[in-house]
């Protein structure tokens, strides 16, 4: 965090190209998560509740209470940690701090009704499938939005009033 | 520091005290908390057609496990760098405590295969430990986070 700590992030040699290199990955991060995501759980309400109820006609066993909760404890951990990093740079790139305050709260608030649809959609009830997809796109979209800025803060001279 | 900062902080610790819960729930629901049900996790029973684990597989468990708990212990006690000096202090001991029992945790699996049974119990009160010490330093970090930014709106 050192770089929350540094005054001129653009004009500093080393640090933009690490902050570069920093939201290429967290850019990369969420594009192959949603792709993997789709793939493994699915990311549309019918592929969603074959993976969590299964599918009798088409032989499709329902998913495991371990497997669910595994999903999830992983899911936190990279969620968090992408977050709080991606965040931190935001707020020191971006100079609007209602557009920042709004973004950061907004992903922040949507990734975790993502955590508590799933469980909710496992154990309550279907109707929560669809919450938990619309949630699982916005936060990635926001934080994809976050990390698409922050580049633009950095390697565009003088146009961070945006 | 920046008021965005302390929101983010602030979530941080949330999604921390749910890594934490879901930690937990795996836990329970896959170890339990008793010494049998620990003992039979690991060491398996015939009878039941339980399979004991493998060194090997303890290991594909283990090895994220060593990077992320040490990498949330750094991430969330580098952060009370930041608050007043008595509460840095208070912090201390926590931190330091969650490092080894993080480490107990990790390593205890293992010796249990190996044989050394007297680990279960270790496995249980360091898991324990750790759950407890993270939500405590999770909630120091919270409210720190939530006073600063009281504080911040106050004066502003």
């Amino acid at each position: 965090m050192k770089f929350t700590l540094v005054k001129d992030l653009k004009g500093d040699t080393l640090i933009r190209p690490l902050l570069g290199g920093l939201l290429a990955f967290i850019l990369l991060f969420l594009s192959s998560d949603i792709l993997l995501k789709s793939d493994h759980i699915g990311l549309n309400p019918t592929a969603l509740e074959q993976t969590l109820f299964g599918n009798e006609e088409e032989y499709i066993e329902p998913v495991t209470e371990h497997f669910l909760l595994e999903l999830m404890h992983s899911d936190i951990f990279f969620m968090m940690m992408t977050l709080l990093t991606l965040s931190a740079v935001y707020a020191r790139l971006c100079q609007n701090q209602s557009i920042r305050n709004f973004n950061i709260h907004t992903t922040m608030i949507t990734a975790l009704l993502t955590i508590i649809f799933l469980p909710l959609a496992y154990y309550l009830s279907k109707a929560f499938i669809l919450p938990y997809i619309i949630s699982f796109y916005a936060w990635h979209i926001l934080a994809i939005f976050m990390a698409i800025a922050s580049l633009y803060y950095l390697f565009i001279p003088n146009k961070s009033k945006l | 520091m920046h008021q965005s900062y302390r929101y983010a902080i602030a979530y941080f610790a949330i999604f921390g005290a749910l890594l934490l819960i879901s930690g937990a729930i795996l836990f329970v629901s896959k170890l339990g908390l008793s010494y049998e049900s620990v003992s039979l996790f690991y060491l398996g029973n015939k009878e039941q057609f339980c399979q004991p684990k493998s060194a090997y597989g303890l290991l594909e468990t283990a090895l994220p496990h060593l990077g992320a708990m040490g990498l949330f212990i750094f991430v969330t006690g580098h952060f009370l760098l930041f608050s007043s000096k008595a509460q840095k202090h208070k912090a201390i001991l926590p931190i330091k405590l969650l490092f080894i029992a993080a480490f107990l945790d990790i390593l205890s699996g293992f010796l249990i295969v190996e044989g050394f049974h007297f680990f279960i119990w270790i496995k249980i009160i360091s898991f324990l430990l750790l759950q407890l010490l993270g939500l405590y330093l999770l909630f120091v970090l919270f409210n720190n986070v939530i006073k600063g930014i009281a504080f911040n709106k106050r004066t502003s």
